[in-house]
């Protein structure tokens, strides 16, 4: 009687600990998904800002290359009507097409400068360029950040046993930043 | 038998597997910049001169005694076929310069054989060194000289003028005869403006008014900012100097890090 008592308590025990062991190790996986999504969410929202910032350079560089070159009417549509996009983008994959077309139109419009040698001369010219240098560098190093965020957080998900969590959660994967070449293309800036 | 051929395929993989893990580890190694015991200042383009390595040291060592903040100025032979921005970005990272909490490190970085030169900025310190302002440092102070090969006189004054900007943006008095940079580019703004508003309605105006500026002021030049230098140098001596003379290492980055701030110029 009191020996099968015993047996039974072990086991009760035994179990317990159990339950209370993978429960803790479930609570503290799924944590740690929460806050690697968290940390994606973030370096995501840091790219936009990088992106919004890169764009809100350009009704200044505009105004400036238009008092030199006011006859080149469609690469400032152009730009104007990439920057809407931008605004407007909903989706990582809009936002990116948005973003393409922005640097491909300022690289254009900086192509065009190069016809104007007292624009370039221009110092209002001059530290917009610098801005715009420093904004672009600005957005490969949040893309970096960004893309190893979501490695991170992909892995969680992948890799067993915190796949389980993940996929009992219902926690998606998350997509990385491709074609960094849009960005290098813009052409570099030499003084 | 199986086995046995197994043990010997391994007795003859296992040299070759740490032949290849040492070879690459060693790769590695051979690619990781280190910082020089004089933290502050590390040449590896050989091109700085002895008093100019000890001016920046000193200024480094003070600016750091006083606000925490770390300016390094890097030379190097060749980047490699990198990109002189992604480059310092990493570089800034790796060394973890600046605090890590505040992030307040700047890196000043040359390239000899690619004739580059950038300032990347900690994200502590974007707010007070602005892109511009790090662009204006490079035109007004390191540009001129680098043009004329006079690499270390460049980088001196150039890590001078950092330095003193990081002193503003903590609230504490810059060197005295320095000009901050947001002042040049207000001046070089203004001057523009006016240049441009009487070329554009009156020229003639504008020769005599030229004319009556240069003749009341006595010769002050309105050209590029890099005219002004030759008034403006040598600040790089006496005060900083004595600070810490001889005192080598004990200097290394905190952990601060880098968001791209900055700019770059060709030269």
């Amino acid at each position: 009687m009191k020996k099968s008592t015993g047996i039974i308590l072990g086991i009760i025990g035994t179990f317990f600990l159990l339950v209370i062991i993978i429960v803790g190790w479930g609570v503290s996986t799924y944590n740690g998904i929460v806050s690697a999504e968290t940390t994606v969410d973030e370096k995501s929202s840091a790219v936009r800002a990088d992106l919004q910032r890169r764009s809100d350079l350009i009704p200044n560089l505009v105004e400036t290359v238009k008092g030199y070159a006011k006859h080149e009417e469609q690469i400032f549509t152009e730009l104007a009507d990439a920057r809407a996009k931008l605004s407007g983008a909903q989706t990582v994959a809009e936002q990116e097409a948005a973003n393409t077309e922005i640097s491909s139109a300022l690289s254009r419009l900086l192509v065009i400068v190069e016809n104007y040698p007292d624009l370039k001369a221009n110092q209002n010219f001059i530290n917009l360029q610098t801005q715009l240098e420093g904004t672009e560098n600005r957005i490969k190093v949040s893309r970096l950040d960004y893309n190893k965020a979501v490695k991170d957080y992909n892995i969680r998900l992948r890799r067993f046993p915190s796949s389980i969590i993940a996929g009992m959660f219902g926690f998606e994967k998350a997509d990385m930043f491709e074609g960094e070449e849009g960005i290098e293309s813009v052409p570099n800036i030499s003084f | 038998m199986h086995c046995s051929m197994s043990k010997r395929i391994w007795v003859l993989l296992l040299p070759v597997l740490l032949a290849t893990t040492f070879i690459l580890s060693g790769c590695e190694e051979d690619e990781a910049l280190k910082p020089t015991e004089r933290f502050f200042v590390n040449d590896f383009a050989d091109v700085i001169k002895p008093e100019d390595e000890d001016t920046i040291y000193s200024q480094g060592v003070g600016l750091q005694e006083k606000t925490g903040a770390q300016v390094v100025a890097v030379t190097v032979k060749s980047l490699d076929s990198q990109d002189i921005r992604d480059f310092g970005v990493a570089l800034g990272r790796e060394w973890g310069l600046g605090e890590e909490d505040k992030n307040n490190g700047v890196l000043l970085l040359m390239a000899l054989d690619e004739r580059k030169i950038s300032i990347e900025v900690g994200y502590g310190l974007e707010g007070g060194l602005t892109d511009i302002e790090t662009g204006i440092i490079l035109d007004t102070y390191a540009i001129p000289y680098l043009k004329n090969n006079d690499y270390s006189t460049g980088i001196q004054k150039a890590y001078s003028a950092i330095v003193n900007e990081v002193y503003i943006e903590y609230g504490l008095e810059p060197e005295e005869g320095y000009t901050p940079a947001e002042e040049i580019r207000n001046r070089d703004e203004d001057e523009e403006n006016i240049g441009s508003f009487f070329g554009a309605i009156v020229p003639i105006i504008l020769i005599l008014i030229l004319i009556a500026v240069f003749s009341s002021r006595g010769g002050r030049r309105g050209g590029p900012p890099f005219i002004f230098m030759g008034g403006r140098g040598g600040f790089g001596g006496g005060n900083f100097r004595g600070g810490s003379g001889g005192s080598f290492g004990g200097f290394s980055g905190g952990g601060g890090s880098f968001g791209g701030g900055g700019s770059s110029r060709g030269f």
